[in-house]
């Protein structure tokens, strides 16, 4: 009976003297991204023209280049035509920043990624990656300025 | 078959109401389709704007300010007469007025005599009564989207201009907020002396250019995309919308001005020197679309007289800038093939200004013009609601050398005007609250 006791208080004394484990809670990362289904809102002409060249030069553009902007947007009626010149110029501007095309080359699919996210901010469904991608590699004339270029003039672009 | 009176009565009744209404019932779904007969084929709306009083221009108070477009020889007042800058002779054979209709006693009939009033009631053909909201597109239509939807087949934007002196709020003029007609039907818009300026050139002069193999795989490349996405940038929001082949050639009508702004013709185009101002300007960059694109309908805006308010001299030197510019637009109209002999120019102020001075004195002695006529067109000052207006156009067409000197016309007569010399006043539904062509005073201008 004895030992029947001294067993009995072996167990209790292991099973009550277990160290705590230390649990580490954290999130599992998350790439914040938005559909094209629900952009619903159509920037701003100050909205537009910033985050054009930001995405451009990856710098904020100055008050003064904004002004000057801003009063000749809307000195033309039609937006489209005014984007789209405005668009031009900056990819004629020095300190583009913009890949070149052997970098392209070397890994299409994840430069249609990257340059999905950096001006449609979600990643390119899978159609659209296969679509780039052959064309990339397919038609010489589409190198990565065309494609900054159809992506910044096009309409999703134009919401967020 | 047996037919009695009444019911054959009916039934005629009934078929001939058909007939008149089937017409109006087209196969594309449209109710309304333009039927009536042109007049000319183009019509340039001359805004002689910024605040013109009765006084200085047709009362010639202080002489002849306007030689270029009025008849007469009376010499300027001598007190400001050597303030006045020395500008080129003038472009026509003969004044203005002789190719066709003075009007000297038009009025301003309602509202408040503020320039975006005056110049919402002369787009829309609508009198304003309240001081609107200069961030907004007005509520009626303009005479830009009467024009684009009632012509049978509908006009491209190409067709249709509106050419402003300054910004402000003025870019919102070339299409409505109504819900039946707005940006799809719109003009387009240009503020030349913004647009073709040394800043205008240093964020849009200098646009990557791309060749012709790249430009094929951008317009498959670009339709891709919007095909993916479901909305449109062009509902509304993007202003009027030229289809592609007008875009490529607006785009390639801006570079050639900043072509030509680099290479200098801009810098004294009219041999008027320091003379030129941004009046001046706007009408010749007006010159310009007219030489390239022969527009049907165009409309353009002077505003430099609004000097007015502080300095009563140089409201008078600028009435004659205008008064030049008006002129050399029609000379080159008469010199565009196309638009010569098939142009009908409409002259007149959105308003005009107080009979009296306010505390503003130039270095002439001479009292500063504000336009602040009571909205109950009864009290105080009134005279801000006299205005001219001036019709000329081809023989058989206007009535050549005609002056009216009893008060005849109003503003909201010019969209009817329009409308009717392109045929699609007939075309306007009735609801939509334009006067009537036939019940306008300025028709007396017509054959």
């Amino acid at each position: 009976m004895k030992h029947y006791l001294y067993l009995f208080l072996l167990v209790v004394a292991v099973s009550s003297c277990k160290k705590e484990s230390d649990y580490i809670y954290e999130t599992t990362p998350v790439t914040v991204q938005q559909s094209g289904a629900v952009k619903n809102n159509v920037k701003s002409t100050t909205e537009f023209i910033s985050i054009a060249y930001a995405d451009l030069f990856g710098s904020n553009i100055s008050q003064a280049q904004l002004t000057k902007l801003g009063n000749v947007y809307v000195s033309f009626g039609d937006k489209k035509v005014v984007e789209d010149r405005i668009i031009l110029n900056f990819l004629n501007v020095p300190g583009l920043q913009i890949p070149s095309t052997p970098s392209v080359n070397g890994d299409t699919t994840a430069f249609v990624s990257k340059t999905y996210k950096k001006f449609y901010n979600r990643e390119p469904n899978a159609f659209e990656a296969y679509y780039w991608k052959e064309q990339i590699r397919l038609n010489a004339n589409v190198s990565p300025l065309v494609m900054y270029y159809v992506l910044m003039t096009s309409d999703e672009y134009r919401f967020y | 078959m047996n037919m009695n009176r009444r019911k054959f009565l009916k039934t005629a009744g009934l078929a001939a109401a058909g007939a008149i209404a089937a017409p109006y019932i087209l196969p594309s779904g449209r109710l309304f389709a333009a039927t009536g007969a042109r007049k000319v084929n183009h019509v340039v709306f001359c805004l002689y704007a910024g605040g013109v009083r009765n006084l200085e221009s047709v009362q010639m108070m202080d002489g002849n300010l306007m030689p270029n477009l009025l008849n007469g020889t009376a010499p300027i007042s001598p007190d400001i007469a050597g303030a006045m800058d020395i500008l080129p002779a003038s472009p026509l054979s003969q004044p203005l007025q002789n190719y066709g209709t003075l009007f000297k006693q038009v009025k301003y009939r309602r509202g408040p005599t503020g320039h975006y009033n005056g110049h919402t009631v002369a787009v829309t053909g609508q009198y304003v009564d309240i001081d609107l909201n200069i961030r907004a597109h007005p509520e009626n239509p303009t005479v830009f989207e009467l024009y684009r939807k009632h012509n049978s087949p509908q006009k491209a934007a190409l067709n249709s201009w509106w050419v402003a002196q300054n910004l402000g709020p003025y870019p919102a003029l070339n299409f409505s907020s109504h819900e039946e007609y707005g940006a799809a039907y719109g003009a387009n818009f240009i503020a030349p002396t913004w647009l073709i300026s040394q800043d205008g050139y240093d964020v849009l002069g200098n646009p990557k250019v791309f060749g012709s193999n790249e430009k094929a795989a951008i317009s498959n490349l670009q339709q891709f995309v919007n095909q993916n996405f479901n909305k449109s940038y062009t509902d509304g929001s993007a202003g009027v919308v030229n289809d592609n082949p007008d875009a490529a050639l607006l785009q390639s009508f801006i570079s050639d001005l900043y072509t030509k702004a680099q290479g200098g013709q801009f810098l004294n185009p009219w041999g008027a020197g320091p003379a030129m101002n941004n009046d001046m300007y706007n009408i010749c960059f007006a010159e310009e679309i007219i030489k390239q694109f022969k527009p049907e309908l165009l409309v353009v805006n002077m505003q430099d007289v609004d000097v007015g308010h502080f300095n009563y001299t140089s409201y008078a030197n600028n009435l004659r800038k205008a008064d030049f510019a008006a002129a050399h637009l029609w000379n080159t109209i008469q010199n565009t093939p196309g638009m010569a002999n098939d142009t009908v120019m409409i002259i007149i102020p959105e308003h005009g200004r107080n009979q009296f001075g306010n505390t503003s004195v130039d270095a002439y002695g001479r009292y500063a013009l504000d336009h602040t006529a009571p909205v109950d067109l009864i009290s105080g000052d009134q005279m801000a609601r006299d205005i001219f207006c001036m019709v000329v156009g081809p023989v058989g067409v206007v009535k050549q050398g005609q002056v009216i000197n009893t008060a005849m016309g109003e503003s909201s007569d010019v969209v009817p005007v329009i409308a009717n010399l392109l045929g699609f006043d007939s075309s306007i539904p009735g609801y939509i609250g334009v006067k009537d062509y036939n019940s306008c005073d300025l028709k007396a201008a017509f054959y």
